[in-house]
């Protein structure tokens, strides 16, 4: 478990992190969401020692976070960064010995990654002679050559092409399946709900909404998704019982409704049958994005782009 | 595992070594500077010491003749004594530099300078001074014959110019490596790669282990260098053995050390404050203003008889007195005893700059974009 209990920091007049609160659980994949400027890098830094904080802790595994305690974590700066005319695996064997690892064993991590990755041609190239691809994956085996516990990763998704995101996401998936908690921010709210686990949404230096996908996208009230066949405005929907309201209107027709009480689901049902035929009746599981866009208090796009899951 | 600060210190300065010792431009810096001193030491010593004879003036006696020949057989130098009727004569000759020395037979030996206080006379006044007592009066106890200068003693030539030779070698020799560690500092901000280094080790383990590890390969050139001065001057014969000179290239030496270890630390500092390698050299340029002042002087102080008065002082302020007291020491300026005040002065110095370059380098390492200033830098915890 990977605890963040109430970190601040201040840059001159901006508070980067504003009493930021969250706990990652051990052995996931954990989302860290929020918009530019949301606190999330400082956080991230932070974790990695890397930035000081004003104030707060940072727990690992029930202990404070220590240098010792950071030598098991791997980092991927949001900012790609290596020697540029130091060779792959010399550079690989480099940073597995700053993370406690000797000689001998940190070179074969670095050769066994590289394999993996499918860079055991490039092994004694200089990383400025690889393509952009290939300097992504160096970068991500300089992460993981220590066999790190924690992963903490800024960004890691951004600039790469529809294979290589398939390539990370499945060596990331891989990490997590072994035992290792993985914690990764991203503005691709598609990829992350489809990665991970847990999210964490934070805001303005502080946590906003935190738990698992699929709770945040129940996010507490019911929602219902019903279509009445014919009913191209969803006007069936005037009049609904007590208990639930007309929340949005798709252009197809389809209506999301929300529930205090799950109980009310067959009144909503009565009514839509007494309307018309009912084509679609079902829960409105709520997009990643959507979730994001409440929590951040951003303004939701037109209720015709809202996507709808029946679940 | 535990395991202290030095080890992952240790790995920093190992890869600035590996990375460094291996380039070819390090391989050929180090031959240059090898052969450049093997050339100013070698050249002098075979063009004075075995092609020319030393003309030696004999006044008083044809019996001199033999003694100076004899003095000539113990040196394994070639001599070629002279006789003069007048002693004012031979003086005249001595003074002009035509003459390397004059025995008065049974009296004394005349050399054109007296040597320095702490160090001995020439090899061959020595040895004329030596026989000739015996010669002059055959069982006396070989008590020599006074050995007198006809000038007053100051640092000769050889030891000047190694002097200047010394400075010049410093300079190179900081602000080479200094911009080394600037360049070094500004990759590791500019590729970003600093952020996962600091990820696992501490701002003052990268500064020390990279300051070590490029000083190290510094050091070995440096000792490169002392080594081929003492190995051509011995082989050669070279007067410098004799002088103050080798001396000057042990004082040199420690400078160039001391100076490193001073002036290391602030390069660093100042390659954190940049984020492009184009911004560097703006930077660094007020870092060396105190060491180019001492050199750009030196040449002057070198050259003529005193030089400017005030460099004097120079010679015991710390960021200037790795040249100033090198030189100064060259000409006779001030004595060991001078020069070991000012690197006590230095070291303390240096202890205290790299206490702030350390700050400065912390603050600054992990920001990116504009340059930072000089109090942000101070400032920011």
């Amino acid at each position: 478990m990977l605890e963040l209990d109430d970190l601040h920091r201040r840059f001159g007049d901006v508070a980067a992190l504003d009493g930021m609160t969250f706990a990652v659980p051990p052995r996931t994949m954990f989302g860290f969401l929020g918009p530019n400027g949301a606190g999330k890098t400082t956080a991230m830094r932070a974790v990695l020692g890397v930035t000081s904080l004003d104030s707060g802790s940072i727990r690992f595994a029930g202990a404070p976070v220590d240098d010792r305690a950071r030598r098991r974590f791997g980092y991927m700066p949001e900012e790609r960064g290596l020697y540029p005319s130091m060779r792959v695996l010399d550079q690989l064997q480099y940073f597995g010995r700053l993370h406690d690892m000797d000689a001998s064993a940190a070179r074969r991590a670095g050769e066994d990654l590289c394999r993996r990755l499918g860079l055991s041609e490039r092994l004694d190239a200089k990383v400025e002679e690889l393509s952009l691809g290939n300097q992504q994956r160096v970068q991500l085996a300089a992460a993981l050559v220590h066999d790190p516990e924690l992963l903490v990763l800024d960004e890691p998704f951004s600039g790469l092409d529809p294979v290589g995101v398939d390539d990370l996401s499945q060596a990331l998936a891989e990490r997590a399946a072994e035992g290792a908690t993985v914690v990764f921010s991203s503005h691709q709210l598609d990829l992350v709900e489809h990665l991970c686990e847990q999210v964490a949404i934070v805001d303005h230096g502080r946590l906003v909404a935190t738990g698992s996908v699929s709770e945040l996208a129940h996010g507490g009230v019911i929602r219902l998704a019903v279509r009445v066949a014919g009913d191209a405005d969803g006007r069936w929907a005037d009049a609904l019982p007590a208990g639930a309201r007309r929340r949005s209107v798709a252009a197809d027709g389809t209506v999301v409704v929300e529930l205090d009480d799950e109980r009310d689901s067959d009144a909503v049902l009565d009514a839509a049958r007494a309307a018309g035929r009912v084509e679609q009746f079902g829960a409105a599981r709520r997009r990643l994005s959507e979730v994001f866009r409440e929590a951040v208090r951003r303004d939701s796009p037109p209720a015709a782009v809202e996507e709808l899951h029946a679940r | 595992m535990r395991r202290s600060w030095w080890t992952a210190t240790g790995l920093v300065a190992r890869r600035e070594w590996n990375e460094r010792i291996g380039a070819r431009s390090y391989r050929i810096t180090t031959v240059v500077l090898v052969a450049a001193v093997v050339l100013a030491v070698g050249i002098p010593a075979l063009l004075s010491g075995s092609s020319k004879p030393h003309k030696v003036g004999v006044v008083g006696g044809a019996q001199g003749i033999a003694t100076v020949r004899a003095a000539g057989a113990v040196i394994k130098q070639k001599v070629d004594p002279v006789p003069y009727a007048s002693l004012a004569g031979a003086q005249r000759q001595l003074r002009a530099g035509h003459l390397s020395g004059v025995y008065v037979v049974g009296r004394r030996v005349l050399i054109k300078q007296a040597p320095a206080s702490g160090t001995s006379s020439p090899a061959l006044a020595n040895a004329i001074a030596q026989l000739g007592a015996g010669g002059a009066h055959a069982a006396a106890i070989a008590q020599p014959l006074p050995v007198h200068g006809l000038e007053r003693a100051a640092k000769p030539l050889p030891t000047r110019l190694t002097g200047m030779a010394v400075a010049i070698l410093i300079y190179i020799l900081v602000l080479t490596y200094g911009q080394r560690i600037t360049s070094g500092v500004v990759e590791e901000k500019s590729s970003r790669v600093v952020e996962i280094l600091l990820s696992s080790i501490r701002p003052a383990q990268l500064l020390i282990g990279k300051v070590l590890g490029i000083g190290a390969t510094a050091l070995v050139q440096v000792a490169a260098l002392v080594a081929a001065f003492f190995i051509v001057a011995s082989a050669t014969g070279s007067n410098v053995l004799h002088g103050a000179a080798a001396g000057v290239v042990v004082i040199g030496a420690l400078w160039m050390v001391l100076g490193y270890a001073m002036y290391c630390t602030m390069f660093a500092a100042a390659g954190s404050m940049v984020s492009r390698e184009s911004d560097a050299n703006n930077i660094t340029f007020p870092v060396v203003i105190p060491l180019l002042v001492a050199y750009v002087l030196s040449f002057n102080v070198i050259f003529s008889a005193s030089g400017p008065g005030f460099y004097k002082v120079l010679a015991y302020i710390p960021l200037t007195a790795p040249i100033a007291s090198t030189v100064e020491y060259a000409i006779g300026g001030i004595g060991v005893l001078g020069v070991a005040i000012s690197l006590v002065v230095s070291a303390a110095l240096t202890a205290v700059l790299a206490r702030v370059a350390a700050k400065i380098y912390e603050n600054s390492i992990l920001r990116t974009g504009a340059r930072i200033s000089l109090r942000e830098a101070l400032r920011e915890v």
